[in-house]
């Protein structure tokens, strides 16, 4: 493994020339950690995803030309990440018979009080149980509209999408998403 | 089609407004933005976290194999399994209608024969000995640190190492050769040769401190002979306790939550660690589920029956339950006087517990 030091640091929007994964990581460790937390949910510890992130990323730094931003180039790291994780967590809890609400358990202890705590955990692994039941490419526009908070620029970069795929992407993400919520509730077909 | 064509433009005009910012309210909108609202709470990445995994990627992490390799692997064992299932049937199909019944029962297939050395190689197999590891871990790892291989695995080793691997090089040419010997199971070897490799991993992981390399040879063990392995919980185990000293606690829970430890000998030192990983990890009610196991089944002052205790008293004091927790750390400081965590514990307790 290379890691060279870095003479000068990415502004993290312009075009890496010179591949060198400390600086990336010391620029966009916390943005991926925010982006895999989000991503994957709850049960999936953010450590082990980024750590797994830039693993890949250091596999594949020699293929990386330089054509894309490498906030796109990680983001897509990410979401293949998570998605991965995300599919071995469902087998596992698939495979062991896992109780639902360890889901719930898996969600990060907050300073609030216990009752806050509760519904917190309760609507998130509700929120993450309906988005769970969304085809990928809507579910990701979803989080990074709503919970991170893009613009659909941002999303169109950040992605690699025409900004009027992510304007569909995201009327019929939030479509599914009233439909499974409904539906979770019981006031659905 | 007009409508159709009209929805797909619709589609296309920009959302201005995010659920999440929308007041509180019943409609559907303000109940989706409340419960995206929760989700949205970030979890702590900071500085230390950005450290650690900084610090595991400068290290000496090996690559992972690739996804490609595995993939090839799959197809490839998946093509040979059909290829032998859709030979057997067809033989099976030949014999019946061609033979005669009697004929075609006493003609087994390579398939049973497989499964009958399997089974021969699994009978000859030592039993997991639960109490390898007697002694109990310190409190900060939960996994012993004693360089032991397990009784079992010691004796299968050294039986294999005094038998020499080809004996036929060795032995003068003789020329009466005992024709009644009967060839070496197939399956015996196969496990001398799993106990051999499970040896090195332990040896690299509890005599070499080198978990990376342990890591490798169980991946090996697991690619050489298959999840259900006869010395597979074994390396299971091992695997766990490597992953553990590489702090890679997420991957070693998952292990740990897969599996039902046991209540006795070594068993008691995965469900304990399996406990704290749990607390720690803030699911307190399925850690307490495995404290409560611990202290039910265990009666004997050892370590674990301490982590055991004290990791009870500190889930009931964060899930509330100030009485039971005082409760513990009582039992704790009588049976533990000068445990590893009696100052700790009569902290909290002048503390009462706040």
């Amino acid at each position: 493994m290379r890691l060279p030091s870095s003479e000068t640091t990415p502004t993290g929007e312009e075009p890496l020339r010179a591949p060198d994964l400390d600086a990336i990581y010391r620029a966009h460790a916390g943005t991926v950690a925010r982006w895999a937390a989000k991503l994957a949910g709850p049960g999936n510890d953010v450590e082990d995803l980024v750590h797994e992130v830039f693993l890949v990323a250091r596999r594949r730094l020699p293929e990386f030309r330089g054509d894309a931003k490498v906030t796109t180039w990680l983001y897509r790291i990410t979401e293949r990440v998570a998605r991965q994780s995300r599919r071995k967590d469902r087998f596992r809890r698939w495979f062991s018979r896992a109780r639902q609400f360890d889901i719930e358990d898996a969600i990060a202890p907050t300073r609030l009080t216990p009752v806050d705590d509760l519904e917190r955990r309760q609507s998130t692994a509700a929120c993450y149980r309906i988005l769970d039941g969304m085809p990928d490419k809507y579910r990701s526009v979803l989080i990074l509209f709503e919970l991170e908070e893009l613009s659909g620029e941002e999303i169109a970069a950040l992605t690699g999408l025409k900004l009027a795929t992510v304007w569909v992407h995201l009327h019929r993400a939030r479509a599914r998403f009233l439909t499974n919520m409904k539906r979770a509730a019981g006031r659905g077909p | 089609m007009k409508q159709h064509t009209t929805k797909q433009a619709n589609e296309r005009n920009p959302i201005r407004e995010r659920w999440t910012g929308q007041a509180p309210g019943s409609s559907d909108e303000a109940l989706a933005g409340a419960l995206l609202r929760a989700a949205a709470v970030a979890e702590t990445f900071g500085a230390r976290e950005i450290s650690e995994v900084g610090a595991c990627l400068r290290g000496k992490e090996r690559f992972r194999p690739r996804p490609l390799a595995w993939q090839l692997a799959v197809a490839a064992a998946l093509v040979l399994f059909g290829s032998a299932l859709s030979a057997s049937v067809s033989r099976v199909l030949h014999i019946t209608s061609t033979r005669a019944p009697e004929q075609s029962v006493t003609a087994p297939t390579s398939l049973p024969l497989r499964h009958a050395s399997r089974g021969a190689a699994r009978a000859a197999s030592p039993t997991p000995a639960p109490a390898t590891i007697p002694e109990p871990a310190p409190v900060a790892a939960p996994v012993t640190d004693r360089p032991v291989v397990p009784r079992a695995l010691r004796s299968l080793a050294m039986r294999e190492e005094a038998r020499p691997d080809k004996p036929e090089l060795d032995r003068p040419p003789s020329a009466i050769e005992p024709e009644a010997t009967p060839p070496p199971l197939p399956g015996a070897s196969a496990l001398a040769k799993e106990s051999r490799l499970l040896a090195r991993a332990l040896a690299e992981l509890r005599q070499d401190g080198d978990a990376e390399q342990a890591l490798a040879l169980l991946d090996e063990h697991r690619h050489e002979f298959g999840a259900h392995a006869a010395l597979a919980p074994e390396a299971n185990a091992t695997r766990i306790e490597a992953l553990l000293r590489l702090g890679r606690h997420s991957q070693a829970l998952a292990l740990l939550d897969a599996m039902a430890p046991a209540t006795t000998g070594v068993g008691r030192e995965m469900l304990v660690a399996r406990a704290e990983l749990r607390a720690d990890k803030g699911r307190r009610t399925a850690a307490l589920h495995d404290f409560d196991l611990l202290l039910l089944t265990g009666g004997k002052a050892d370590s674990v029956t301490e982590r055991a205790l004290y990791g009870r008293a500190t889930c009931r004091a964060k899930m509330g339950n100030g009485a039971g927790a005082r409760r513990d750390l009582e039992t704790y400081l009588a049976t533990f006087p000068e445990g590893r965590f009696a100052h700790e514990a009569r902290a909290a307790l002048e503390r009462n517990l706040r």
